[in-house]
């Protein structure tokens, strides 16, 4: 009995098959290749045109921004070589330094001998 | 081929005569396999010129001429599931704005209209689409080649890039849940017939 219905089963299911099989040919054959209109190839060409604008326009864009970006940053070398040869100028020593020395000088002035002549000898 | 490899190759080197050659020997075919993988006649030749357009601005790409026309195949069905991606999104924004009244209503007019013929290939594209629902657009385009335009596992394998064997394997679960679907739409139309 279950072998029976096992049977019918495969045969529903390959008839189910052969159905679908011929449901897409039915379809093929429903929607053959059309003809293209008058208007397919100029319209096509019009695309392509268009197309090929755009990215004129925008090719164009990207060279102005490497160019705006190459002389930007020319600028910005330049600018940073004047600043490094501003910095050569400048004393070699430290901060600490300077203020150790300015502070050496300072203490001098405060505790230099001073340099007193006997005036009873001259007289 | 339906033309020889000497023109794709001047059409890749940027000759414009040979390009539209190389397109008046092929819309006719791409049309009507774009025809049947989206199923509305009204979009046809704007997909097709998209396939057209997309081949232009990547024929220097092609290695030879050999492969041609995967190319091209690949071309045309990448086209037409953003097409149907597309149509997808767009009908579900459009559904969710009518009520289903207004759809029925809708649905009847624009059936009264077409003569008996155009009926019945509207009945038949109706039941194509609706089995094919229920698969996803990349199923529906890969079932669509290998079935109804009659594309073998190998042509397939060419044009997808993809192991015979994979292909194999994909196609039988889209098939059967296609199979699954047309088994239930035949109960439902027996129930109904049994039913009056």
């Amino acid at each position: 009995m279950d072998h029976q219905e096992d049977l019918m089963g495969d045969s529903e299911g390959r008839l189910n098959e052969e159905r679908l099989d011929a449901l897409f040919q039915t379809y093929r054959k429903a929607f053959p290749d059309p003809e293209p209109t008058a208007n397919f190839m100029p319209q096509l060409w019009q695309k392509i045109e268009a197309r090929e604008r755009t990215s004129s326009v925008f090719a164009h864009l990207a060279r102005n921004i490497v160019t705006a970006a190459l002389a930007l940053s020319s600028i910005l070398a330049l600018v940073v070589t004047v600043s490094h040869s501003h910095a050569a100028a400048l004393p070699s020593e430290t901060y600490v330094e300077v203020l150790e020395e300015d502070h050496a000088r300072q203490n001098l002035d405060y505790f230099e001998p001073v340099h007193v002549e006997p005036i009873a000898e001259h007289r | 081929m339906l033309v020889d490899f000497e023109l794709i190759i001047r059409a890749r080197d940027g000759d414009g005569a040979a390009f539209n050659q190389l397109v008046l020997a092929y819309r006719k075919r791409i049309l009507g396999t774009i025809g049947r993988l989206i199923g509305h006649p009204e979009d046809v030749e704007d997909v097709g010129q998209e396939v057209f357009l997309r081949l232009y601005f990547s024929l220097d790409q092609l290695r030879s001429a050999e492969v041609f026309e995967p190319w091209l195949y690949r071309l045309t069905s990448n086209a037409a599931y953003d097409y149907l991606r597309k149509r997808r999104r767009r009908m579900e924004s459009r559904m969710a704005d009518l009520s289903e009244q207004q759809v029925t209503v809708a649905d009847a007019l624009a059936s009264t209209k077409v003569d008996h013929e155009e009926g019945q290939r509207k009945a038949i594209r109706e039941t194509v689409d609706s089995l094919l629902d229920g698969v996803s657009e990349e199923d529906r385009v890969l079932l669509m080649m290998k079935e109804v335009e009659g594309l073998s596992l190998k042509e397939l394998g060419k044009i997808y890039h993809v192991n015979e064997n994979a292909l194999k394997v994909r196609l039988f679960r889209a098939r059967q849940r296609v199979l699954k679907s047309f088994r239930s739409s035949r109960k439902t139309a027996a129930g109904l017939g049994g039913s009056r």
